[in-house]
């Protein structure tokens, strides 16, 4: 039995349910081989990104977010956080992965992508240099992973120096996509970009206590007290990076219903009191952020189990604000008369099938990983 | 002599929502069949006033050719491509469909079309015109609402109308220059 | 090109595998089925694939514009505008019309003969050959003049098909004289009414009116050509449209003045208008003396309808009936009272055209530039044959039911009561030619019992109507981009002939109506086979023999016309189709057969609180019932809803979006509501076309709810025209 999932659940219902979960995505994605997009999803010409879009976002932030906090260890000598480098890194680049994966699922043609990207480059798309500096960034990563398996510090120094870069750059990037649509003015402007890296750090913080409490929780042993210190630090980083993350809602909010600036106004709404209403207060609010802060503000709570669910509840908010940021900026119609308004909004509700791609794509993730903790040396060497 | 610049000039008071448009489009460019698919619209705008006194206005649409078009800006493989008489156009053999042009079209002028493999668009029939016909929703009007021609030849029926008419065009603030322009 | 449209084409779902059971190729392109089929022998050899652009005319609804259809590689890829047709269609291809090429290319049509297998109604059919198919036609037909008379089938027919001469011919030639045509679910009383008063029925000129008023007659989407275009021809200001109707359709979106009128009391509007013309001296003396009579019994009649008295009739405002009658009658000549074809409204429908004809009289607006302008024709060689005599035929069933019944058209919900209750005598026998009488006659139930006595049904269309549903014998017809069809005058204020040219050649097995006409007479013996032994070259060279120039035009042009302007006032001089020769205020021929000599008002039922008028109306993407399952026009408007006030909606309680109940004296349907302030308060309405019966209509089947089940059938007594408005409904949630 792989240390990491010992007591419970037990590695073999762990991997079942994850192989579950993959079976799921890949019928979801035979679905949509054999039926078409039109057929199976529930994007339309109005709202064209759905859950998948969102869920690209969402991987690819968490990607970004544990290249960002391994850096703290590797690239900026924070002692403390060093140890997690080799597995924020891998599963940086599982996310990562199953992002592109996803992402592939929503795109009619991937493999045009990967022709046209190179040979009919349009360098001011937003999505072509994502998608450039994504490619690099996994490069970079992938090259830092191997320094860093085979102990080559310096070289994984360079690459993760570089790879810090590469993530910054391609995730303002991501938000850029989104924040250079002038036609959608709530995600317009230079918001997004900015708000996206303090997100990213959000995510990387949340996930990496996840990943340091279960794979320590295994020995059935108490918490060697590294460990336990290094909870207590991630702890009070990520009571600053949430409390960051408040104001910077409160402050996207607050112009966004101050004047009431047109379409703006109405797809805030939409999430504060219309169809997203439940997702923004009870998961993005309450889940993702109010609990965590409290849970880690407080140095009581603040023990290794209460950053780590901290991080979860997080990280489950932190799913939602992907899914409502991408579904709101589109919920405001482009043309008054559009049919099929409800309360003068267009509406979007998951498909079976995207949903069945997004459980696939989050299973997968968490089964490569696991695969990896049991394959994979990833334990520092105690003497560094 | 300078380039051709196509435009389409809309007297929408002569609308009456009759979809005539709408359904020829389809038919010259064999957009298939669906709710979504569709390359040229008349919007029922908001109804007006309160019964008894009410009033309505039909606002039919398209691509708006614009000279400075989102859609063209963030395609990432450069599918969407402006001709010099400012026709926008889309390769589809080009096109991903990651729909980022869809989103960026701030006149919802664009649809995935399952058959072709790629978003489409009106071109203003650029078959026909280029063939010296009329795009077939100017053609079927019954109330000829729509008047296509060169903005750049004075003489046009379209410079004509634009020099006699105060007009406006779609989301002016948007920075897109559209060439649909609508009478006021 | 051929590549990229069969490309296009292959994933569409071209004949899907239909409700019949019938085999179907399940995909394919256009052109690949063509020679798929060709190959199968189902259809003649395809050796070439054609790129050519076909004069010919749209058979969409009863307008009948020219247009090109542009044929690429043996497929209608378009249909165009015919340009030269701009006389009568002013060049334009409504969206009906530019879905015509749907109509040949519709998985859902019919595509060979088929003989009902299950019960009536059931859906189980097996395909037969044309000759089986005949024969069995035949056989009955003979069965049913043998056992009862020839009188004992019913020759239901459409028009303007342009072949549905040659259905009627064989409805003659067989001896029957019971043929029902649409009129009385349409606009016989308004011919009536005006008949009476000018011995005509004019048609407005709306391009040169500068003040229009009209009563429903929805112009704007109920599309008449070419009233609809001119309508919206106005110069800025000089031209005035006042709209009434309780509905606030597309024409009042478009008009000057919308009046939200109370169902029923038009004519009071229009009385009281005549009041304040004759009161105020406002008519056009001159005229009124020398080419009316009557006149002075209407003065004394109108004494008591006053703006003030109208107004609390149609809850229009005295005043606004006062100033439109004023400028009305300022404006005459160039003003019309547009008195539309459309369904009657009410009961005493013949009288409020009456009505609406008379005040167009006393303005003296008859056959002068911008009035009313008696139709012109086109003077063409009568298609001829000498049909059998049979000498045991008793006349028609429905005969003295009305005081006018049109002896070709019949009176539809009178003839139907008669054949229930089997008096004079026995009706055991249809004949139905693209007639949908299930989905159109008021009061569906009653017209599903009435088939359900017949011994035999045989209904020819392009599609699986649910009136075919209900039939024993369905043979398919050719479209009619598949047909070369006889000319036909377009009579109007500038008449015009068109024709039909097959675009293509007739898909599958469907056949012309004369084929089948010739095939079945073939059967029922050599004297009415005879009268059909000519080709339909042969009967166009006929038609046109007395001016060759006709053909040559059509053939070229795709249209002919003699003159591309009104000419007016050629009637003067000569004496009207009026007994008196003159235009009729006063109608003796009423006084004789005990009729109002002037119209009379009465006020329409009252609409109980929780009860609503169900009002009937058209869109301009369907005609009638028969277009809603097409893909093109499915997608713009895929089901109907009722329109319900807010101020109701709200008191019962019931959200926009949800399905109600809707329910008759004779029926129930369920359907979506929709909550808009367009209608009035009493009044709700439903689009036709919907909650279709027959799952040959894929798109439509089940969708949305039949006005037809819901509708009484009320009649006019003077014309046999059922009225649509009488009937009130409740509403429930469902």
């Amino acid at each position: 039995m792989h240390p990491i999932f010992q007591h419970r659940p037990s590695r073999k219902l762990w991997f079942g349910l994850l192989s579950a979960g993959v079976v799921i995505g890949i019928i979801g994605a035979l679905n949509v081989l054999i039926n078409g997009h039109a057929h199976v999803y529930n994007v339309t010409r109005e709202i064209p990104w759905g859950i998948l879009i969102a869920t690209y976002v969402f991987l690819v932030v968490s990607s970004t977010g544990l290249c960002l906090v391994s850096s703290l260890g590797h690239v900026f000598g924070i002692e403390k956080f060093e140890f997690i480098g080799k597995r924020a890194i891998i599963l940086a680049i599982i996310t990562l992965l199953c992002g592109f994966g996803t992402i592939g699922m929503e795109i009619n043609h991937p493999i045009r992508l990967g022709i046209y990207a190179i040979i009919s480059p349009n360098f001011s798309s937003a999505i072509w240099w994502m998608g450039t500096l994504y490619g690099l960034y996994l490069v970079l990563l992938s090259g830092e992973l191997y320094f860093l398996m085979k102990g080559m510090h310096k070289g994984a120094f360079a690459l993760g120096m570089a790879g810090f870069i590469a993530a910054i750059s391609a995730h303002s990037n991501l938000g850029a996509v989104f924040g250079l649509l002038e036609a959608r003015p709530f995600w317009y402007g230079s918001f997004l970009p900015i708000y996206f890296i303090l997100s990213a750090l959000v995510s990387g913080g949340a996930i990496v206590s996840m990943i340091v409490y279960f794979n320590h929780k295994e020995s059935g042993t108490p918490m060697p007290q590294k460990y336990e210190d290094f909870m207590g630090t991630l702890g009070k980083l990520q009571a600053l990076f949430l409390t960051i993350l408040i104001f910077f809602v409160i402050w996207k909010i607050i112009p966004a219903v101050y004047g009431h600036p047109p379409e703006k106004f109405e797809a805030t709404m939409a999430t504060l009191t219309g169809p997203l209403a439940f997702n923004f207060w009870f998961f993005e609010v309450l889940l993702g952020m109010l609990i965590p802060v409290v849970i880690l503000l407080n140095p009581r709570t603040r023990t290794p189990g209460g950053v780590m669910w901290a991080g979860l509840l997080s990280t489950f908010g932190i799913f939602f604000m992907r899914f409502d940021l991408v579904v709101a900026g589109q919920l405001v119609s482009m043309r008054e008369g559009a049919a099929d308004l409800t309360n003068g909004l267009l509406s979007y509700v998951p498909s079976i099938t995207e949903l069945a791609i997004v459980i696939g794509a989050i299973s997968l993730c968490l089964f490569l990983y696991t695969l990896a903790e049991h394959l994979l040396p990833l334990d520092v060497e105690e003497d560094h | 002599m300078k380039n051709k610049r196509y435009a389409i000039v809309l007297d929408t008071k002569r609308c009456i929502d009759c979809k005539a448009c709408t359904v020829a489009c389809k038919a010259e460019n064999d957009v298939p069949v669906g709710r979504d698919n569709y390359r040229n619209w008349v919007d029922e705008e908001k109804l007006r006033g309160t019964y008894p006194n009410l009033g309505q206005s039909f606002t039919p649409s398209q691509c708006q050719h614009c000279a400075n078009p989102p859609c063209a800006h963030v395609c990432p493989t450069k599918a969407t491509v402006v001709s010099p008489d400012g026709i926008v156009h889309v390769i589809a053999d080009k096109c991903i469909g990651c729909k980022y042009c869809q989103t960026a079209c701030p006149y919802n002028a664009r649809y995935y079309n399952e058959v072709i493999a790629a978003v489409d668009k009106c071109t203003f029939c650029s078959h026909r015109v280029y063939a010296g016909g009329m795009p077939a929703c100017v053609e079927t009007c019954p109330t000829k609402v729509r008047v296509f021609g060169d903005i750049n030849d004075p003489n046009s029926e379209v410079s004509r109308l634009l020099a006699k008419n105060p007009s406006r065009v779609l989301k002016v603030a948007q920075g897109t220059k559209p060439h649909l322009f609508y009478l006021t | 090109m051929t590549r990229l449209l069969e490309k296009k084409l292959s994933r569409r779902r071209f004949i899907g595998v239909s409700s019949c059971a019938l085999a179907g190729v399940a995909v394919g392109s256009q052109v690949k089925v063509l020679r798929a089929l060709a190959q199968e022998g189902k259809v003649g050899a395809v050796t070439t694939l054609p790129t050519k652009d076909v004069f010919t005319s749209c058979g969409m609804c009863v307008n009948k514009c020219g247009v090109i259809a542009r044929v690429r590689d043996g497929v209608i890829h378009k249909l165009d505008p015919n340009p030269n047709f701009a006389v009568k269609s002013r060049a334009m291809l409504c969206a009906r019309g530019n879905a015509g090429t749907k109509v040949v290319y519709d998985p859902d049509r019919l595509k060979y003969p088929l003989i009902r297998v299950g019960e009536r109604g059931e859906g189980k059919w097996r395909r037969a050959s044309w000759d089986e198919a005949l024969d069995l036609v035949g056989k009955n037909l003979n069965q049913i003049a043998e056992k009862y008379t020839r009188a004992g089938v019913v020759f239901a027919s459409t028009e303007g098909t342009f072949q549905d001469h040659f259905f009627n011919q064989m409805a003659e030639c067989y001896g029957s004289p019971n043929t029902l045509r649409h009129a009385t679910l349409c606009l016989s009383s308004n011919i009536q009414g005006f008949s009476a008063t000018f011995g005509t029925n004019p048609t407005p000129d709306v391009l040169n009116a500068d003040y229009i008023i009209m009563s429903g007659a929805n112009r704007s989407e109920a599309f008449i050509t070419p009233d609809t275009i001119d309508l919206l021809k106005g110069d800025g200001g000089m031209r005035k449209l006042i709209y009434l109707d309780p509905r606030f359709t597309k024409t009042a979106a478009k008009a000057d003045e919308w009046y939200p009128i109370k169902p029923g009391t038009d004519m009071a509007f229009i009385l009281a208008m005549i009041n304040v013309i004759v009161t105020e001296k406002r008519y056009n003396k001159d005229f009124v003396e020398k080419m009316t009579v009557g006149f002075d019994k209407l003065v004394p009649h109108i004494a008591t309808y006053t703006p003030e008295w109208a107004a609390k009739e149609c809850e229009i405002p005295a005043a606004d009936i006062r100033r439109i009658a004023r400028d009305f009658a300022d404006a005459a000549p160039h003003a019309v009272y547009y008195q539309g074809r459309r369904s009657s409204f009410f009961a005493n429908d013949t009288q409020m055209r009456r009505a609406m004809a008379i005040l167009n009289a006393i303005i003296g607006n008859w056959d002068v530039e911008g009035g009313m302008i008696p139709n012109r024709s086109i003077a063409m060689t009568k298609h001829d044959y000498l049909a059998p005599y049979y000498d045991d035929i008793p006349g028609r069933l429905d005969a003295d039911s009305v005081a006018y019944l049109s002896e070709s058209d019949g009176s539809w919900s009178i003839f139907r009561d008669r054949v229930l209750e089997g008096k004079p005598y026995p009706v055991k026998g249809m004949m139905i030619y693209k007639q949908n009488c299930v989905a159109s006659v008021p009061n569906r139930a009653k017209t599903l019992k009435m088939m359900a006595q017949m011994d035999f049904i045989c209904t020819i269309d392009v599609t699986m109507s649910d009136t075919a549903w209900y039939s024993d014998v369905v043979l398919p017809e050719a479209t009619y981009l598949e047909r070369l069809d006889p000319p036909e005058v377009l009579g109007g204020i500038v008449p015009v002939v068109a024709w039909r040219q097959p675009a293509v050649e007739a898909l599958f097995e469907s056949k012309p109506c004369l084929w089948i006409m010739q095939q079945l007479a073939k059967r029922l013996g050599p004297d009415i086979a005879d009268t059909f032994n000519f080709t339909m070259e042969e009967a166009i060279e006929h038609q046109c023999s007395n001016n060759p120039k006709i053909l040559a035009d059509l053939k070229s042009k795709g249209v002919y016309y003699e003159a591309d302007k009104p000419v007016y006032g050629s009637s003067y001089g000569k004496p009207l189709k009026t007994k008196s020769g003159k235009i009729e205020i006063y109608s003796e021929r009423y006084a004789e057969k005990g009729l109002d000599p002037l119209p009379v008002y009465s006020s329409p039922n009252v609409v109980p609180t929780g009860k609503y008028r169900l009002l009937v109306g058209r869109h301009a993407y369907f005609t009638h019932g028969t277009t809603t399952n097409n893909p093109y026009l499915h997608d713009i408007m895929p089901e109907n809803t009722l329109w319900l006030h807010p101020q109701e909606a709200a008191r019962l309680g019931l959200d926009d979006g949800r399905l109600v109940r809707v329910k008759s004296a004779v029926g129930e349907e369920t359907l979506k509501l929709e909550v808009t302030e367009k209608i009035r308060p009493d009044s709700v309405y439903m689009a036709h076309g919907f909650g279709v019966l027959s799952k040959g209509q894929s798109n439509v089947y089940g969708v949305g709810g039949c006005d037809a089940a819901l509708i009484e059938e009320k009649t006019c007594m003077i014309s046999g025209n059922v009225a649509m408005h009488e009937t009130l409904v409740e509403i429930f949630p469902a």
